[in-house]
């Protein structure tokens, strides 16, 4: 989903960093507050994190004959919301646009955009909608992982088709070519990625069900529904 | 009927059936090169716009891993990072459990 360095017009850049900027501003803000409130909610953010550094890495081949990686942005999702992720995502963009020249910095708010904002926001509607209703907290997790992934390139099209229209068909056309080689590349990854998401939140529930309670991630009576049905 | 491991077992086949369906895509395609998504975006930028690809200059300048070798090195050198911070976290999670 790396939009490369120069591949953006000037004016998209810009575009794409003004609606970073406020979101990471505020996902700082989130961040403070959080930490300063719950000091034991670090270790989790560093679990969320740190997949998101993994699943980020992986380079993974795919049905269409190309390869993509998946994002790895559920688990920081549910458990801190879109706005601390989009920090997450800006510091592993960064890593990787000046490191690895993958994206760039003049890309870096669009690539932000799709990874760290708007994939996660798609994930957090989801999980809001499902937090309280009687769904498992596993298929819960599975549908924010794989959807959060998915319209993460689902973005990165959008954000192509509306920089380099078609010349006939004009940014429809453009936008499904762009999601033939995106997005459905990315399928089988985003359930890849949303199993095994799933099971890793099994082992955060595992080892420490209180920091999920009070962090109001899901309720008492869901986790401890998890939990007996793991025993 | 026990769920113990249930979610290991599916994670489990959701692997082999990825991996299935990467062999299946291998033999079936004709010459399928799995390079980069962001590669074949690139290309399609090339296509939509017009401009050949090498015309494409960086707005801003960008330091370029010199070798694949050294670009896969980086990549392996970010996934330690996300393993550490993961391991090490589980790890004292599991220390608190047993201190409790």
């Amino acid at each position: 989903m790396h939009i490369m360095e120069g591949f953006l017009p000037w004016q998209w850049c810009l575009v794409w960093w003004i609606v970073a900027i406020p979101c990471l501003m505020l996902g700082i803000y989130q961040l403070k507050k959080i930490l300063a409130k719950d000091r034991e909610a670090l270790p989790l953010l560093g679990v969320t994190g740190g997949f998101i550094f993994i699943l980020s890495s992986l380079k993974l081949p795919s049905v269409t004959g190309s390869s993509s990686h998946p994002t790895g942005t559920g688990l920081s999702t549910i458990s801190f919301g879109p706005w601390i992720t989009a920090v997450v995502c800006a510091i592993v963009l960064l890593f990787q646009s000046l490191f690895l020249a993958h994206g760039g910095l003049s890309t870096l708010g669009a690539n932000i955009v799709s990874m760290g904002i708007v994939g996660p926001l798609v994930g957090y509607s989801v999980y809001r909608l499902l937090r309280n209703t009687p769904v498992n907290i596993y298929i819960t997790v599975f549908l924010v992982t794989a959807l959060a992934d998915i319209f993460t390139y689902v973005t990165t099209s959008l954000e192509l088709a509306l920089a380099y229209p078609a010349e006939t068909g004009g940014f429809f056309s453009s936008f499904i070519l762009f999601l033939g080689i995106f997005a459905v590349t990315q399928i089988p990854l985003a359930i890849v990625e949303g199993v095994v998401l799933a099971l890793v939140f099994k082992y955060i529930i595992a080892l420490k069900p209180d920091i999920l309670i009070r962090l109001n991630i899901f309720s008492e009576e869901k986790i401890n529904k998890a939990r007996n049905e793991q025993s | 009927m026990s769920f113990k491991y249930t979610l290991e077992i599916i994670t489990i086949i959701a692997i082999l059936g990825f991996c299935a369906l990467f062999l299946c895509t291998n033999s079936t395609m004709n010459g399928p090169v799995f390079a980069g998504s962001d590669s074949a975006g690139s290309g399609l930028i090339a296509r939509l716009s017009g401009i050949p690809l090498e015309n494409f200059k960086p707005l801003i300048s960008q330091w370029h891993p010199p070798s694949g070798e050294i670009e896969s090195c980086l990549f392996a050198f970010q996934a330690a990072v996300g393993g550490l911070m993961v391991g090490g976290v589980f790890g004292f999670w599991i220390g608190q459990k047993k201190k409790a």
